[in-house]
């Protein structure tokens, strides 16, 4: 052991050098090191642009992004990067709380009230001449954009714009109304005639008693609106003027007594048992209505692409939802209406250049190249002759009728929206089965949901005092 | 060299060395403190406030704490958890203890089985999910498939009996726990099994007097482990739940899924920390009876 390593006996100098090579390494890389570029290097202005949409939804509003950026993005020195992002909502809330989110956002329309309430998105109407206007949208769409501004004397603001749209109606396998004797072109239109075709349409083996072969319609197949059969008997779920939840009104009661009716018809073990043979995935051949086992079900104009794919030749037509005696009227169709929605986190970095793109994908040409992508109908107010002739998804006109209709609806504008869900999610269950009488089921989820929305007031106030 | 100078220098190096020493600990000093100590520190603040995450959080003291104590939902889920927790570890250490004392008792092929055995706690438990949706499934699973052959109608497993499939899928991954055991019980001396025998014991009964209080600190770490993962379970049922929309989402439900949806669906991370809180409470709580329990159970050699 030489001079150097008794007065170095572990080899320190070296590691401490080498810790502090490290350590300079380390901070180098954090203050300098790659991250997501904002300025190209041709000086351009960098937009990350999240959405939820892969696969083919993905690939067609990748040509939009790329059309962009070819087009006004090259003219306005702005390239947007579409990045994929799944749960975006969940990760926007992250990010935008962390104060790094990204220039747009594409979520889902029951976001806009958790988000808006919160500003953790920016008013779109603060944008001048790029700012949605409402004429441009059809009539059930208007109301997703909008929400009070609790920092604003709760005044109305525009936060949203559509992406894609996508209203609820019935689609019925022409087909197995044929072989039951029903008219193919005259789809049921009230609740009294949806039963009877239902039944007409249910086969059992032995008689009766035995296995579901083939059913008219079940309300839990797919099951993915559990909330909105309250509206076809003419309820709702919330008042959102007043604050006050509505779940347990009669309207509601009555709507759910006609589901629970349904579920003992076909006996709540019996029907569990012949859906558990559906897919658990609705694109699949294995779908319930694809694989002909039941003739009714209710769904978005997306599922014209599952047929497409899988069964081409289903001889298939679309109609609105039924509705309770009183509630018909053909030229004001009862139906939910959902969109997809592009939003501008606050902290976004350029605002005016995230407006350009937006606007962008608003002008009809690319709105409807893209729902014509998805198969989904307009949110515009109104469709060209184009868009309906070569729309893939033949019921199109009826998807887009709801989306115009007056009595188009929406989910309860609410920040709580999701314990809504929940709740009647979780209790259409027990009602279907009959486990709970329905004035039991609703009133709990009413309670549990008016619980949440006076917290959620008593927490504005606290905030905004 | 004068004796002043000698201690100086051995003080100095001793010095050096315990900076050496917290030099390379750093790393995980600087791990623990920013990605342990610091968020727990931050959700407990936050379990007393009320935090959407996208607001700043306000002070609400122990409001979320009183709320949990009569919200139907944690207290059901809570209900839940603790049911799949009694049930699941007797059955998983019942059962790990019966494969384990197969395999050291000079079968053939003891290698090829125990890494039979291990194989399934290797796979992602999101893929294992998946796969058991589809042996479960009540009209096309094999499950049911292979009860039909013998005549036996099998039940709709994701639907009445969601409990009892979960602890089944729990069951497949007792690999690691049977391999924990086969190496304590091949520690026990041999020479015990012979005075046993000796004295004429047969096989079950030197199994309950000799192996099972031999390798009982062994049965002990892997009782905590597993309440500690039945309290938390989460991938698997969650998978299911997602994936079967109209199903009983109640039966399925855990404390665990709960906190995620106050958390990340419906915003209220404040109220999450506190179930989160309240969760490290009870493992803490369970953990302590178990000790308490193991002093006249648990035998250490020595």
């Amino acid at each position: 052991m030489g001079e150097h390593d008794h007065d170095n006996p572990l080899g320190l100098y070296t590691r401490r050098a080498a810790m502090g090579t490290l350590a300079a390494a380390g901070l180098g890389f954090a203050l300098f090191g790659p991250r997501g570029a904002r300025e190209a290097r041709d000086g351009k202005i960098v937009l990350d642009y999240w959405e939820k949409w892969t696969g083919h939804e993905g690939r067609a509003m990748q040509k939009v992004v790329d059309r962009f950026n070819a087009t006004i993005g090259e003219q306005k020195g702005i390239r947007v990067r579409y990045l994929v992002t799944a749960g975006v909502d969940q990760k926007a809330m992250i990010a935008i709380a962390g104060g790094d989110p990204p220039d747009v956002i594409g979520m889902y329309n029951y976001n806009v009230p958790q988000f808006a309430e919160t500003g953790a998105i920016r008013p779109l109407d603060e944008f001048g001449d790029l700012s949605p206007k409402q004429d441009q949208y059809a009539q059930g769409v208007w109301p997703i954009l909008t929400h009070p501004d609790p920092k604003d004397n709760g005044r109305v603001r525009v936060w949203a714009t559509p992406n894609t749209g996508g209203t609820i109606c019935l689609y019925y396998n022409k087909d197995a109304f044929k072989a039951a004797g029903l008219d193919p072109e005259r789809p049921p239109r009230t609740i009294a005639e949806f039963d009877d075709y239902s039944k007409r349409l249910d086969r059992f083996a032995g008689g009766g008693s035995g296995d579901i072969e083939h059913a008219g319609f079940l309300h839990t197949e797919p099951g993915w609106w559990s909330w909105i059969w309250g509206y076809h008997f003419g309820g709702n779920l919330y008042d959102a003027a007043s604050e006050k939840a509505t779940i347990n009104a009669d309207a509601n009661v009555r709507a759910y007594e006609w589901l629970a009716a349904t579920g003992a018809k076909y006996g709540a073990a019996r029907a569990e048992r012949f859906k558990s043979g559906f897919a658990t995935a609705y694109s699949s051949p294995l779908n319930g209505f694809l694989d002909n086992k039941v003739a009714m079900v209710a769904q978005g104009p997306w599922l014209a692409n599952v047929i497409n794919e899988f069964k081409p030749g289903l001889n298939y037509g679309v109609a609105p939802i039924p509705v309770s005696e009183a509630l018909y009227d053909p030229a004001k169709p009862v139906g939910l209406v959902e969109t997809d929605v592009l939003v501008v986190p606050r902290d976004a970095r350029h605002p005016e250049a995230s407006m350009e793109f937006i606007r962008y994908t608003q002008t009809r040409e690319i709105a409807e190249e893209l729902a014509t992508a998805h198969m989904k109908n307009t949110v515009l107010s109104h469709a060209s002759d184009e868009f309906i002739a070569k729309h893939p998804n033949r019921g199109v006109a009826v998807f887009n009728a709801i989306a115009n209709s007056p009595r188009g609806f929406i989910c309860p504008r609410t920040r709580v929206w999701p314990q809504f869900k929940k709740g009647m999610d979780e209790n259409m269950q027990f009602m279907w089965k009959g486990t709970v009488p329905v004035r039991a089921a609703l009133d709990e989820v009413q309670s549990i949901v008016q619980g949440a929305v006076d917290r959620n007031a008593a927490a504005r106030k606290r905030r905004l005092a | 060299m004068n004796i002043g100078a000698g201690m100086k220098s051995d003080a100095l190096r001793g010095e050096k060395t315990s900076l050496a020493g917290w030099l390379w600990i750093s790393p995980w000093i600087v791990g623990f403190l920013v990605f342990m100590l610091l968020p727990m520190a931050m959700s407990l603040y936050y379990s007393l406030t009320d935090y959407p995450m996208l607001e700043k959080p306000l002070w609400l003291g122990l409001d979320n704490y009183i709320r949990m104590m009569s919200d139907p939902d944690v207290i059901g889920a809570a209900g839940r958890t603790l049911l799949y927790a009694a049930i699941s570890i007797p059955l998983s250490i019942f059962l790990a203890l019966v494969i384990a004392a197969m395999l050291v008792s000079r079968v053939r092929f003891v290698g090829a089985l125990q890494s039979m055995i291990f194989l399934p706690t290797l796979v992602p438990l999101a893929a294992s999910g998946m796969v058991w949706l589809w042996l479960l499934n009540g009209q096309y699973g094999l499950i049911n498939r292979v009860l039909g052959l013998f005549g036996i109608p099998g039940p709709n497993w994701l639907g009445d009996f969601a409990m009892g499939s979960l602890v089944l899928i729990s069951l497949w991954g007792v690999g690691q726990m049977v391999v924990v055991f086969v190496a304590a019980m091949q520690e026990v001396p041999e020479s015990l099994y012979e005075a046993a025998e000796l004295d004429g014991m047969h096989s079950a009964r030197k199994f309950w007097s000799i192996t099972l209080p031999m390798i009982s600190p062994v049965i002990l770490f892997n009782v905590i482990t597993l309440m500690i993962g039945a309290v938390q379970v989460f991938a698997v049922p969650f998978i299911i739940r997602s994936a079967t929309p109209g199903g009983d989402l109640k039966r399925m439900e855990f404390y665990t899924m709960v906190m995620y949806d106050h958390a990340f669906v419906n915003g209220q991370m404040g109220y999450a920390s506190a179930m989160a809180w309240v969760q490290l409470v009870v493992v803490l709580l369970l953990t302590a009876i178990m000790f308490a329990m193991s002093k006249r159970l648990v035998h250490y050699r020595g």
